[in-house]
């Protein structure tokens, strides 16, 4: 938790995106630490985005009763990344110079 | 008794702590800021906290309080500036500050009170008797 909010501070980052697709189980206290991680970044001005829950973690977190409910969470890495991205104000598309087919 | 100043910046308040808060001047700040919001007509606050290295549940609380105090005196409440050992003493002590927004620091804090202000009377003209010269916007 608290290299992420030093990195916070030092990169001034706007958002944050927490993946967890190598978590391979989730118990109560990796769940309300992230929680508590998620709210420390938002108050310090930083959005927290977590990506890549396994369906077995995310039955986990909803048997556990652990609220996620104000948390942003998108299903992969991508997702999350091109949340990010509109929320920073910035806009994928693709280039037409080679989309013919 | 010292005092924490609150500096009237265009439509919006700006408060920075650069001491140690203790509950006295928490006090005065809230009596104070609430009063200033009431007679400038503010529609933003922004408390800046950079300086700040310990809070406890009292200041936490006090600054809950005055977000909601002054969401009531229609004005939105940023704070910036929160260190990292702060923010992780306020989760711990179980204050989310719902209902305040946050900034990184004071200039992002600036541009979100402003994006607030755009988006709030998106029909009425800007009668703000503020000329030009305060305004932190580049004109072109």
């Amino acid at each position: 938790m608290e290299s992420l909010l030093q990195r916070i501070v030092q990169t001034g980052a706007e958002v944050a995106i927490i993946d967890i697709t190598g978590v391979p189980t989730v118990d109560t206290l990796v769940a309300q630490h992230l929680i508590k991680t998620v709210t420390a970044a938002r108050l310090m001005g930083a959005d927290c985005i977590i990506s890549g829950i396994r369906p077995q973690i995310a039955a986990t977190i909803v048997h556990l009763g652990v609220d996620l409910s104000n948390v942003d969470t998108k299903a992969t890495l991508a997702d999350a990344f091109r949340l990010a991205l509109r929320r920073t104000g910035h806009s994928l598309g693709r280039t037409p110079t080679r989309s013919e087919g | 008794m010292d005092r924490i100043p609150i500096l009237k910046m265009g439509p919006f308040l700006l408060v920075t702590i650069q001491v140690d808060m203790h509950d006295r001047l928490a006090m005065t700040l809230q009596d104070d800021l609430t009063s200033r919001i009431a007679d400038t007509g503010a529609r933003g606050v922004l408390i800046d906290i950079s300086a700040l290295e310990m809070v406890d549940s009292f200041i936490g609380r006090m600054i809950a309080n005055i977000a909601g105090m002054a969401r009531i005196l229609d004005a939105h409440t940023v704070v910036t500036g929160m260190q990292p050992s702060v923010a992780i003493t306020l989760v711990e002590l179980g204050l989310s500050l719902p209902g305040v927004r946050t900034a990184l620091n004071v200039e992002r804090g600036m541009s979100l009170l402003q994006s607030f202000l755009d988006d709030s009377d998106p029909l009425v003209e800007e009668p703000s008797p503020v000329d030009e010269g305060a305004g932190a916007g580049p004109e072109e």
